[in-house]
């Protein structure tokens, strides 16, 4: 070990077991390093379960078609002409077909719905989907975990399973949507994406239920593979009636989840960072206390022939120990509190869309190191106050 | 100035000028100072609070820079030196002892003593052999694993001048060593030093307010309103 690595340990060491001398200044670096990672984890939590619950819905083979030149579903619109005519085409459109030469197709609306969940007043915006009975099919890792699907023609709904948990919804309960009454007939599983938030019924049902007889947003088929989507993209461009598109539902997702998530780390960012420079204030405060503090020993170890850059390391290394503490609380306490929390926002439809916040290893990264940076740049300048002492004055007070 | 006549001056000091800006203010500590020092003396320095003692000890330590004048200890011009060549000086030719010994309170008696030797390349294994010897010489060979607080006054200089000569160094530059010290720890304090300048050769300068400690030195110097007057000599 050469000498100034030694010098250096031997300070570090005395700095480290002199902190409870300044006990709670150091704590209140550590404490407000651990905050800014708090937040910053959480935010960056909630945008990855918000991506995470929207991309594991999207699945690569299936296609959702969208008319009237919007990418999403809200604003789409498709013609009954547009359905007769894809119907009709009996070559290869790159979408399955079940025995018969039918389409594995399926007509779908999303309207918004007013829900109380249990226990309180305020009601919530839910996606209510009408689809055809194929719909609950050609999704993939969706399964029914109760009950039955709805029936054809009837007032019946399927909801799911993290709607029917937090609205307390279970089969056999009756639900008023819109202006008249609907009878849960089962839930479904979709393994915690974003479809668990929508309660499903049969498309004409909800349409004469809200006023909106024929009308449809989307269409989703089952490709027969996910690279027949060209396939269907060409077909499609030979029906000129409306501007048609064929997206996958992969990417659909992956768009809308795009957004959001941005959105969310939009704002999490400059809030963390903020409060990061508070704290950077913080720590600067507090090796700064630390420097005079330790003012006599520095002198004293200065005076037998340490160099100035072992007091300058030990004192950085003491701010970004500090932090690095900081750091671990707040990823713990982050990990406890914020990992498979369930939250919600304004999904793609307009309603509420639950999902789970995960404190990923990247997460944790990401917010690791904004607090470690409060250390080292709330220590440097403490660390070059530490070299400019004035030893013959240092030395003048009592040690 | 007097010399001994048969030695060379081992620390050298001529046209010595300080001053401190005292708000706003220049005031002069000296003007021009004069002062040798030969190799194996053993020098009290005495005067009035205020006169410029401690200065001219932290200048003889290279922790304080005069402001014009030339300054030479052994082969070294520490009025020359920049901060880095005085460290190292520090670090290889002087040791100190300090009026409230200043000792670090988290590290223990071994530890403390250590210290100087942590600037040299020496193993970790002679290292501790060095601080057991010089505990050893100051009669603290138990106390190693202790803790400074839990000592007396006498025996935490003890610790402190064992620090101070656990490298080795030619010269002993101590201010005020008993001057937070009962008489019987000073008297034991004080014997140690005449010791390390008898049998080891050590060269002492040590400023002090004790006129019974100053007995212990071979000759004593006053200084007042910026220069020396002796005092007395040692037979
Ligand atoms: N860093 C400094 N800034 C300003 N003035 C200083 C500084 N250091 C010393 N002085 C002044 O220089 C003068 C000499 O101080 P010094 O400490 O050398 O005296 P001293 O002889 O050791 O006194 P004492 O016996 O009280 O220890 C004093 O008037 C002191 O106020
Ligand atoms: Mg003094």
């Amino acid at each position: 070990m050469s000498s100034i690595l030694r010098q250096t340990f031997v300070m570090t060491r005395a700095n480290i077991f002199s902190l409870p001398r300044r006990l709670s200044i150091s704590l209140s670096m550590v404490l407000s390093v651990a905050l800014v990672v708090c937040v910053l984890a959480g935010f960056l939590a909630m945008a990855k379960g918000f991506e995470t619950a929207l991309q594991s819905a999207g699945s690569p083979s299936v296609s959702v078609v969208l008319g009237g030149g919007t990418n999403q579903e809200t604003g789409s619109d498709i013609p009954a002409s547009v359905i007769r005519t894809l119907q009709a085409m009996t070559g290869d459109i790159g979408v399955k077909r079940v025995g018969d030469g039918a389409l594995v197709l399926s007509r779908e609306m999303v309207v918004t719905v007013e829900v109380k969940p249990v226990g309180t007043d305020a009601g919530r915006t839910l996606a209510l989907r009408g689809m055809d009975a194929a719909g609950a099919a050609i999704r993939d890792h969706v399964s029914l975990s109760d009950g039955r699907l709805f029936a054809p023609g009837a007032r019946e709904i399927v909801v799911g399973d993290r709607l029917g948990r937090e609205f307390g919804l279970r089969t056999g309960d009756s639900v008023r949507l819109g202006t008249v009454d609907w009878r849960v007939v089962g839930t479904f599983s979709a393994q915690g994406s974003a479809f668990e938030s929508e309660i499903w019924a049969d498309l004409d049902t909800v349409g004469a239920a809200f006023d909106r007889q024929g009308q449809v947003q989307s269409l989703r088929m089952r490709l027969a593979e996910p690279a027949a989507l060209a396939v269907l993209t060409r077909e499609l461009a030979a029906i000129t009636t409306t501007p048609l598109i064929a997206v996958s539902e992969a990417d659909l997702y992956a768009a809308q989840s795009e957004r959001t998530a941005s959105l969310i780390r939009l704002f999490g960012w400059p809030l963390s960072l903020l409060m990061a420079i508070g704290a950077t204030a913080g720590a600067l405060n507090t090796m700064m206390n630390s420097v005079s503090d330790r003012t006599v020993e520095i002198a004293t170890v200065r005076t037998l022939g340490f160099s100035r850059l072992s007091a300058s390391a030990a004192t950085w290394i003491e701010a970004v120990l500090l932090a690095a503490v900081g750091v671990l609380l707040g990823l713990a306490l982050s990990w406890l509190a914020f990992n498979g929390w369930q939250a919600s926002t304004i999904g793609g439809n307009n309603a509420r869309m639950a999902f789970q916040l995960a404190v990923t290893g990247d997460v944790m990264l990401r917010a690791g190191l904004l607090g470690l940076a409060i250390g080292v740049v709330g220590g440097a300048l403490p660390a070059i106050a530490a070299t400019r002492l004035p030893l013959a004055t240092a030395l003048r007070s009592r040690g | 100035m007097t010399t001994a006549n048969h030695l060379e001056p081992y620390i050298q000091l001529s046209g010595i000028s300080k001053a401190y800006a005292i708000g706003g203010e220049t005031v002069p500590i000296f003007s021009s100072l004069d002062l040798k020092i030969p190799s194996g003396d053993f020098v009290a320095i005495m005067g009035p609070s205020g006169s410029g003692k401690s200065t001219l000890l932290n200048m003889l330590a290279g922790i304080d820079r005069p402001d014009a004048g030339c300054l030479r200890i052994g082969s070294s011009r520490l009025d020359q030196m920049g901060e880095a060549a005085r460290a190292s000086w520090r670090a290889h030719c002087m040791g100190i002892v300090f009026q409230f010994y200043n000792l670090l309170p988290m590290l223990t008696v071994a530890e403390n003593v250590e210290l100087p030797l942590l600037l040299k390349s020496l193993s970790a294994r002679d290292r501790r052999g060095r601080v057991e010897k010089v505990l050893e010489l100051v009669g603290l060979a138990d106390r190693a694993r202790q803790y400074p607080v839990s000592m007396s006054g006498g025996q935490q200089q003890r610790v402190g001048i064992a620090r101070a000569i656990v490298a080795d160094p030619a010269l002993l530059l101590c201010d005020e060593p008993t001057g937070d010290l009962d008489r019987k720890s000073a008297d034991e304090v004080l014997a140690m030093l005449r010791m390390l300048n008898r049998e080891f050769g050590k060269t002492i300068v040590m400023v002090t307010h004790d006129p019974q400690a100053a007995l212990h030195a071979n000759r004593t110097l006053h200084l007042d309103k910026g220069a020396f007057i002796e005092e007395r000599r040692a037979a």
